[in-house]
Formats: C-alpha cells, sequence, structure tokens
C-alpha cells in the first residue's frame, strides 16, 4: 500500500508529538486532548501511539508516571496544608 | 681560653640573641612550614625540621625543660651571672641525656653566657658543654629553612657550631617558603595574569603588580604554572561542552521557542572562558598536591557534581549555576516551556529518533525534573507552540528519543480501533 509510507511518517509525528506533550508533563488524556486540538489528531490515534510507545519504553513510561504521581501527591499535601494553615489562623480561640 | 670561648659565643650569641625574640615567634610559625614543608622535597623532609627552633620556641615557656625556666626571659639581663652559670652547668648536665634538651639549653645558655659576659668560670665551664653538645646536635640536627624571611640572613652564619642551633635556617638557601595562596592572594594574582595576558604573564611582572613582599619570583611561578595548567584543563571542558550542547540543540528541535539564552548560537569557544572567570577568583589552589580536586573546587559554588563545571554555553552573562537555575527557576507559571529545553540536556541524546535502552535509565531519575517545575497544564500557547513546532518541522530529531513502536503493531491496533490510518481527513 502506497499509505504505508504516510501511514509510518503519520505515526512517527504523533510519536514526536507525543513527546513534546511528555516534555511538557502530560499524561495520556491531556495529550489526547492536547493534539487533537491544536495538530487536529484523533485522540484514538494519540492514545494507541501512546500506549505503543509505552510498551516499548516501559521503563520510561514507568517512571513518567511515577514522578507525575509524586507531584500530585506533593501538590496535594501543599495545598492540604496551606488550607490548615489558613484555616488555623482564621480561628479565634 | 678563658677569654676566648666566650667570645667566641659572644659572636655568635648576640646574633642569636638578637633572634632569639624573633625565634620564639618563628618558632611557632616555623613548627606550621615545617609541616607544610614536607611537601616541597622528599629528600629535605628532615631537614625541615628544625628541632632546636621548635624546642626552643616550647621551652622559653618552660613546659618542657623546667629547668629553663629558671633563666627566665632572654632579653632581661642577668645580673647574677654566676647563679646562672651554675644553673647552666646543672642544667646541661641533666640535659645531656636529653638531646632536644641540648639543644635549648644550648642556645639558653648561650644567652646567659652572653649577658654574663663578665663570668669567667661558669660560662667556660657551659660554653664549653655547650661546644661540645652542639657539635653533637650537629649531627643529628639539619639544616632548617627559616620559617618567614626574618631569621634567614641571620641564621647563616653556620660556621660555627654553636650556632647551627637557630642558624640552621636556610644555609643553602634551597627551601623556599611555603605560601599559603589565600583566595584573597589569589584573587590579585588571577588580576595581575590577565592585566598582563595569559600567556604573557611573566612572574617578575606578576610579583611587581601584585606587590607582596612574602611572595617570591619562585612561588609565582609555581603557581603560574598551576594556575595555567587549570585553565587548560577547563577549557578543554568547555570545548567539550560546548559540543555536547550544540548536539543538545539540535535535539531540542531547535528549542528557539522562547529563545531560551542557553539555546543561543554562539556555542563558540571563547565566549565560554570569561564565565569561567567568575569562579577561579573564588577558590584556590590549596596545598600542590590537592591538584586533582582543582577541579571539584573551582566549581565549588555550583551546588551539583563536577559535570556541572561546563554550565550551559553561550550564558556567559549569566550564573555558571544557569543549569541548576533552570530546575528551581521554571516554577513560573508562564514559563512553562523550560522543559522543553530541560529535558533534551538530561538525555544528551544524539539526534536520532533510536535511543538505546539504557538511555531510559536516565529518564528515571531525569524525567522527575519537568514534574517540580509546574503543577499546573502548561500555558495552551506554549503547546501551541511546540505542536507547531513539530508539524512544521518534522525532519527535526525526538525530544526525548523513545523508541518507536513497531509500525505494524501500530497499524493493527489502529485497525481495531477503526482507523485505516493515513493522516485522517477528519480529525
Amino acid at each position: 500500500m502506497e499509505d504505508s509510507s504516510s501511514s509510518a511518517a503519520y505515526i512517527r509525528l504523533v510519536h514526536r508529538l507525543i513527546e513534546e506533550c511528555i516534555l511538557f508533563n502530560m499524561s495520556k488524556e491531556e495529550c489526547m486532548e492536547a493534539l487533537s486540538k491544536h495538530a487536529n489528531i484523533k485522540p484514538v490515534i494519540t492514545s494507541t501511539v501512546w500506549k505503543e510507545l509505552e510498551k516499548e519504553n516501559k521503563e520510561f513510561f514507568e517512571a513518567y508516571t511515577r514522578s507525575r504521581a509524586e507531584r500530585a501527591s506533593e501538590r496535594e499535601t501543599r495545598q492540604r496544608i496551606q488550607s490548615v494553615v489558613s484555616d488555623s489562623s482564621k480561628e479565634r480561640i | 681560653m678563658l677569654a676566648v670561648s666566650p667570645l667566641r659565643s659572644n659572636i655568635k650569641d648576640e646574633k642569636k640573641q638578637g633572634e632569639m625574640e624573633g625565634n620564639f615567634s618563628m618558632a611557632t610559625t616555623t613548627t606550621t612550614d615545617d609541616v607544610v614543608f614536607g611537601d616541597l622535597s622528599e629528600g629535605n623532609l628532615l631537614e625541615s625540621i628544625n628541632f632546636d627552633e621548635l624546642f626552643v620556641g616550647i621551652d622559653i615557656h618552660g613546659d618542657v625543660l623546667p629547668d629553663l625556666e629558671m633563666f627566665g626571659e632572654f632579653s632581661v639581663d642577668v645580673s647574677t651571672g654566676e647563679e646562672s652559670s651554675e644553673m647552666n652547668s646543672s642544667a646541661k648536665s641533666s640535659k645531656l641525656e636529653n638531646d632536644q634538651n641540648v639543644i635549648a639549653t644550648t642556645s639558653k645558655k648561650e644567652e646567659e653566657e652572653d649577658k654574663t659576659s663578665c663570668n669567667a668560670s661558669g660560662q667556660d665551664l657551659g660554653s664549653n658543654r655547650g661546644e661540645e653538645i652542639v657539635s653533637e646536635r650537629d649531627e643529628s640536627v639539619v639544616v632548617n629553612p627559616a620559617p618567614k624571611d626574618g631569621g634567614k640572613g641571620r641564621k647563616s652564619s653556620s660556621a660555627q657550631s654553636k650556632n647551627n642551633s637557630s642558624s640552621n635556617n636556610n644555609p643553602q638557601g634551597k627551601r623556599k617558603v611555603k605560601v599559603d595562596w589565600t583566595p584573597e592572594l589569589h584573587r590579585r594574582f588571577v588580576q595581575a595574569v590577565e592585566q598582563l595576558g595569559v600567556d604573557k604573564a611573566v612572574p617578575s611582572r606578576i610579583l611587581e603588580i601584585m606587590g607582596i613582599d612574602c611572595l617570591t619570583r619562585h612561588n609565582i611561578a609555581s603557581h603560574l604554572q598551576k594556575y595555567r595548567s587549570h585553565r587548560k584543563h577547563l577549557l578543554a571542558r568547555e570545548a567539550e561542552a560546548a559540543s555536547w550542547s550544540q548536539r543538545r540543540q539540535l535535539c531540542a528541535g531547535g528549542g528557539k521557542r522562547e529563545g531560551s539564552p542557553w539555546l543561543a548560537p554562539t556555542m563558540g569557544f571563547p565566549p565560554m572562558t570569561p564565565p569561567m572567570h567568575h569562579f577561579r577568583p573564588l577558590h584556590v589552589w590549596g596545598h600542590p598536591s590537592m591538584d586533582q580536586s582543582f577541579m571539584h573546587m573551582w566549581p565549588k559554588h555550583l551546588p551539583n557534581s563536577p559535570p556541572l563545571s561546563w554550565p550551559p554555553p553561550a550564558a556567559p552573562p549569566q550564573e555558571p549555576s544557569f543549569w541548576h537555575q533552570l530546575v528551581p527557576n521554571a516554577l513560573i507559571p508562564g514559563t512553562a516551556c523550560f522543559p522543553q529545553l530541560l529535558t533534551p540536556t538530561r538525555f544528551g541524546s544524539p539526534p536520532v529518533p533510536g535511543i538505546p535502552p539504557h538511555a531510559m535509565y536516565k529518564a528515571d531519575h531525569d524525567i522527575g525534573l519537568p514534574g517540580p517545575l509546574f503543577d499546573f497544564y502548561p500555558s495552551k500557547e506554549c503547546i501551541d507552540a511546540a505542536i507547531g513546532d513539530v508539524l512544521s518541522k518534522p525532519w527535526l530529531p525526538l525530544p526525548i528519543g523513545l523508541k518507536a513502536p513497531a509500525l505494524d503493531s501500530v497499524m493493527s491496533e489502529l485497525q481495531r480501533q477503526g482507523i485505516p490510518n493515513i493522516p485522517p481527513s477528519s480529525a
């Protein structure tokens, strides 16, 4: 099929875009949304390519996921602390 | 006889007396210097230890040799010459067994003798003994280089045995004083060198410019040598960093998204040199033997390990720790694009799509970097710009360089999803 080369090119493109999203520390879903919005790439395609990339680069994605999770929990903790602090400052004893 | 010996001792002792006060202060410095001296030349290690002076200093304060306390200060005129001479004898006899004591005793005794030059009997005996003792000591004690400049000239009269005790400093003048290159001193040195031009910097000129008395031309020369070799080393690293960063730039897809400074095209060599200058004045070459640790010392203010000693290129005016700053500074929401630049550096991958798996291990700890940078969804503009860049320049290498999935596998998966692929006509 003459499409194969263009398909390959397309997939390469999506691959590259996904990598960029990873640089932005996006999740798969975020990536799908971004690519769809900015590059007109069907989310399903993004998702597929992402999954395939994950298969090929397991450790990377494991680390990526872990770090994202850490950050999320950090953020959450910080927010919690902030709220406690602000709450306590509001309290009148 | 009687007349002769005191005379002889007088000649020397006068000098020594004058020196004695100096000695006291020098003794401590000697000690310090001696320790440092050790590195200068192995053969002279022993020579560097002037037991005589060491003990002179110590004994003066009457710690080691209680008997000597009786002698009091040397500068004080001993009117009771007889007493002292008697003490001399007794002291001496007790010290004959103790070589070190003898040394001190000898010098002290001679001092005493000087002061009590009128005295006859005791002195004579003392001086004779002193000579014996001194000569004994001479064999065991080696020449000691003068601690600083003070005693050098005066102590060179080592012709007479008696004088050897304190006059052994630098009779041959071989020993050079160990210079402590403090940061301040080094800074002045660098200033002088830069003023003259590194290649043209001549020790004598440097000395002139620095205008510090304690330094000899030789000190400067050796320090200059070290400085030059260190610079070469640094420049080599910079060159390496420059070429490495060039490759990095390619990986980052041009990375001109926000024209971050360190991606500037000026990857040239020379621009790198100035930033290194920022380091130099801050640090000092320690002991000569610490040459290997220089590289670590120089960029000491960089919080990270040695690899950071080659800061991101083309950031000359900027802080050397720019690299490091990328992490904390990129907390600014607007600059969410930073990770784009940062991540490539992490991997430093060649501009090839396929990256060997081991490169991914770096990802394990490196990928965390973009994380702390921002906790929010990156700005739309940034993403748009990034994506646009990718779309417009498909030839650019992958920023992360993940291993591309097998085409077949992707295609089959897509078909399962109901997409014949090809760039879909509808989004």
